[in-house]
């Protein structure tokens, strides 16, 4: 066995033994996965898991390094630029992923990407063209 | 500042240019001709192809720091670099009959699935599936 098999199993069984909360976070994120573009806060996914609200954030955001929240943001952005690519509008974009409004989405988009959404479709059209 | 190139130390070019591409599907971006035969060699990932590109550099040929350093970390199976897949256990069918080597096979660590095969250039690459 290599130093690295090793140590994988010696973080597993030092980091990763709890299964149940496994089971917790993992199914948290694929529930936000698969509801992305729905109203989702910490209430609801909480509920969902029978956990408490900040018992929830707290582990997911130890075993994937990110809040709930911040993780839904990534998701989305991505989503976006797939329907930007694809070439539906921003302000369809915007709602087809689940934000409320065209101002947070521009500047949350702006922030993660450095381009604007329109700058960022306008670039990537231009490439496919 | 930007993060957009991750340099991979291999001991020869055109064999990890054929490996990264052919095997790994990993598409030729920039090849430029450099003094004594050595190349500015960098690839990108098909599904993002403007992400970050990956440079096969002989450092390992030239430098003999960053060969011992290579050695040491294969000896000991530590991954060099680790590429995201969608599904580590597909790309293990998968590359398996293409003749890649294991050394550590699809294991679940927690949140991710993680396996690591030999890149037949001196270095272990971690493949990782987030679960």
């Amino acid at each position: 066995m290599t130093f690295y098999e090793t140590e994988i199993k010696r973080i597993r069984n030092s980091c990763y033994s709890n299964d149940k909360q496994l089971e917790t976070v993992i199914a948290t994120r694929n529930f936000i996965d698969n509801n992305f573009e729905k109203a989702l806060n910490l209430d609801l996914l909480s509920y969902l898991r029978f956990t408490s609200k900040y018992h929830l954030l707290r582990l997911f955001k130890k075993y994937y390094g990110l809040t709930p929240r911040q993780y839904l943001i990534d998701i989305r952005i991505a989503k976006s630029k797939e329907q930007l690519k694809s070439g539906m509008s921003v302000t369809e974009t915007c709602f087809a992923v689940g934000f409320e409004s065209l101002g947070s989405f521009s500047t949350l988009f702006k922030a993660k990407t450095g381009k604007s959404p329109s700058e960022y479709q306008k670039e990537q059209l231009s490439r496919s063209a | 500042m930007k993060v957009t190139l991750i340099s991979i130390p291999v001991r020869d070019q055109e064999k990890a240019l054929k490996f990264y591409t052919e095997v790994l599907g990993f598409i030729k971006k920039k090849d430029l001709p450099l003094e004594g035969g050595n190349r500015w060699l960098t690839l990108v990932s098909k599904e993002a192809q403007d992400g970050p590109e990956l440079l096969l550099e002989p450092a390992p040929i030239h430098f003999e720091p960053s060969k011992v350093y290579q050695d040491a970390l294969m000896e000991a199976g530590i991954p060099y670099a680790q590429f995201d897949v969608n599904s580590v256990d597909e790309e293990y069918e998968r590359l398996t009959p293409l003749g890649v080597t294991f050394s550590v096979k699809p294991t679940v660590m927690g949140t991710v699935k993680i396996a690591v095969f030999n890149d037949t250039c001196g270095n272990n690459i971690q493949i990782v599936e987030t679960l």
